[in-house]
């Protein structure tokens, strides 16, 4: 080796046959959820299991959208704190996150979206999260590459400016948080898959690994797409769940021409200009669940007419690069996170589809509560999984563009 | 990934053309004595296997036939009824 370096993540360590708590999934959300059990709770004793490598999830494949102008009352604040939590972060962790706040702009097509959208603004206000409603016009002159003809396939009525939000680069979050869970004393196992997870009384025991058998009295499971599966396939427990390949790609890079991120249901399309120029643009997701996580001929033609209708500056723009991932859909398309329910020392952290990158600031700091107490925190009591028998699911489905199975 | 879909009526036809109707959980319990739970279960609850799974299919931009496939999530291909279920 002509060159040696230790990697952020500390060195490599042996699997121990114990700990006080197992974290399957190097994601965001597993990542997240460790540092704040070590730095704010002190369980350190901590091993992240990761099939893989941290970051191959979601975690490394989102467009890094953030943004806190959610439907309801309860996702609001969550997505606000995390929000407020990347600037702190990036001090925190003593990595920059690179969070370059430009701001989202929803397009809104019809009277009836401008509508919904006067309610979205006006939850948002209520709790202090500044978002308008501009008319065309005004997004024209914000976004000058913005195509507000009439004789568009959908014609932009007005739009919701969120100016609180933005972009932030995931992998630093992903390579950030693994430092300071190294710093804390975290463990993190790559190429470590969990088999199964074993429970005695109602209790959590143990994970079994690729590499062994561990002993531990909690269990998070926070392995994104797949963790529906996995705890149908370890534990039986059955999820209001639908797994579904989602697809991102960049163009060539470009000039500066869009300062904000800008999102469109009607067209089912958002882009945004990268750091390096790149419109990164998304996101199309397949009509039934499946773990492929392959691209499609189809979502291709539906980005370049979708792209060339309303940012039509783009037409002749190459397509450079193209991938897919997986999201674990709701039906009310807000995620799912419980504990202790109904095994002791069980926790899950799952159901973030396609938003499970904005909120994971957020929700390590209020997961890593819940593990390390036992005690579900305020903020997280309304996402329990008993939600859907109670007939009490949120209406996120309002706000965003449903693509789930079940519509 | 592309999907390619055999209707029972049209034979096998371009994935896009149909609806998918869910995980096949067996017939829609029964209303006496229906629990919220037991209903949440058949309404919402999904196995979300990795691997084949029995499902159903509603031929939307066809000939409008419901019917139930075989198919595996991990490569989007059909196959035979496993053994093991029949
Ligand atoms: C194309 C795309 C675009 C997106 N855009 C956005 C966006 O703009 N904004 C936003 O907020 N969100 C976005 N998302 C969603 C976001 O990426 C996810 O919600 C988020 O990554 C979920 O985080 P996580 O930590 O739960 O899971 P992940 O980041 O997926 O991590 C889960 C990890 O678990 C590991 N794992 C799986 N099984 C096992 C096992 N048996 N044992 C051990 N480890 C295992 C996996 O290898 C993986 O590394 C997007 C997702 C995709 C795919
Ligand atoms: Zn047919």
């Amino acid at each position: 080796m002509f060159w040696k370096s230790k990697p952020l993540w500390g060195d490599k360590t042996r699997l121990k046959s114990s700990y006080d708590a197992v974290i399957i999934g190097g994601g965001l959300h597993g990542l997240a959820t460790a540092y704040y059990l070590a730095k704010e709770h002190g369980i350190t004793d901590v091993a992240i299991i990761e099939k893989r490598f941290i970051g191959f999830g979601g975690a490394g494949r989102n467009t890094a959208i953030v943004r806190a102008n959610q439907r309801t009352q309860y996702n609001v604040p969550l997505y606000k704190e995390a929000l407020d939590l990347w600037p702190v972060l990036t001090k925190e962790l003593d990595y920059n996150l690179m969070f370059n706040n430009c701001g989202n702009l929803n397009l809104m097509h019809s009277e009836a979206a401008m509508k919904a959208a006067r309610m979205t603004i006006a939850t948002a206000q209520f709790h202090g999260v500044e978002s308008h409603l501009i008319d065309a016009k005004e997004a024209k002159e914000m976004v000058p590459a913005l195509n507000i003809s009439e004789d568009i396939t959908f014609p932009i009525h007005g739009a919701m400016y969120h100016p609180p939000g933005g972009i932030v680069r995931h992998d630093a979050v992903v390579w950030g948080l693994a430092k300071g869970c190294a710093k804390h004393g975290v463990q993190i196992h790559q190429q470590t898959e969990a088999t199964a997870i074993h429970t005695e009384g109602g209790k959590i025991t143990g994970v079994e690994t690729s590499r062994g058998r561990i002993h531990t009295p909690r269990v998070l499971v926070s392995a994104g797409g797949y963790s529906a599966g996995i705890i149908h396939h370890m534990l039986g427990i059955k999820l209001p769940i639908s797994v579904l390949t989602i697809q991102a790609m960049v163009t060539q890079p470009l000039k500066p021409i869009l300062n904000h991120v800008v999102s469109s249901g009607a067209y089912h399309c958002y882009a945004n200009q990268t750091l390096k120029g790149e419109i990164a643009t998304g996101a199309h997701m397949d009509q039934w669940p499946n773990y492929t996580t392959q691209n499609t001929a189809h979502y291709i033609k539906h980005q370049a007419e979708a792209l060339s209708d309303w940012l039509p500056c783009l037409r002749g723009v190459k397509f450079m690069r193209i991938w897919g991932g997986l999201a674990d859909m709701t039906p009310d398309m807000a995620p799912i996170m419980d504990g202790n329910d109904p095994i002791e020392g069980f926790y899950m952290d799952c159901g973030w589809g396609y938003f499970g990158f904005k909120s994971c600031s957020a929700v390590g700091k209020y997961m890593s509560e819940y593990m390390a107490t036992g005690n579900c925190p305020d903020m997280l009591k309304p996402f329990n999984l008993r939600r859907y028998e109670n007939h009490q699911l949120m209406g996120e489905t309002a706000a965003l563009v449903s693509y789930t199975p079940d519509n | 990934m592309a999907l390619t879909l055999t209707c029972p009526v049209c034979g096998k036809r371009n994935g896009y053309e149909f609806r998918y109707g869910g995980e096949d959980k067996g017939p829609r319990p029964a209303e006496a004595g229906l629990t919220p739970r037991a209903w949440c279960d058949y309404v919402h609850m999904n196995k979300c296997t990795a691997g084949v799974q029995k499902e159903w299919w509603f031929h939307r931009d066809g000939c409008g036939s419901w019917f139930t496939t075989w198919r595996d999530t991990t490569n989007n291909l059909e196959v035979e009824q496993p053994e093991a279920s029949k």
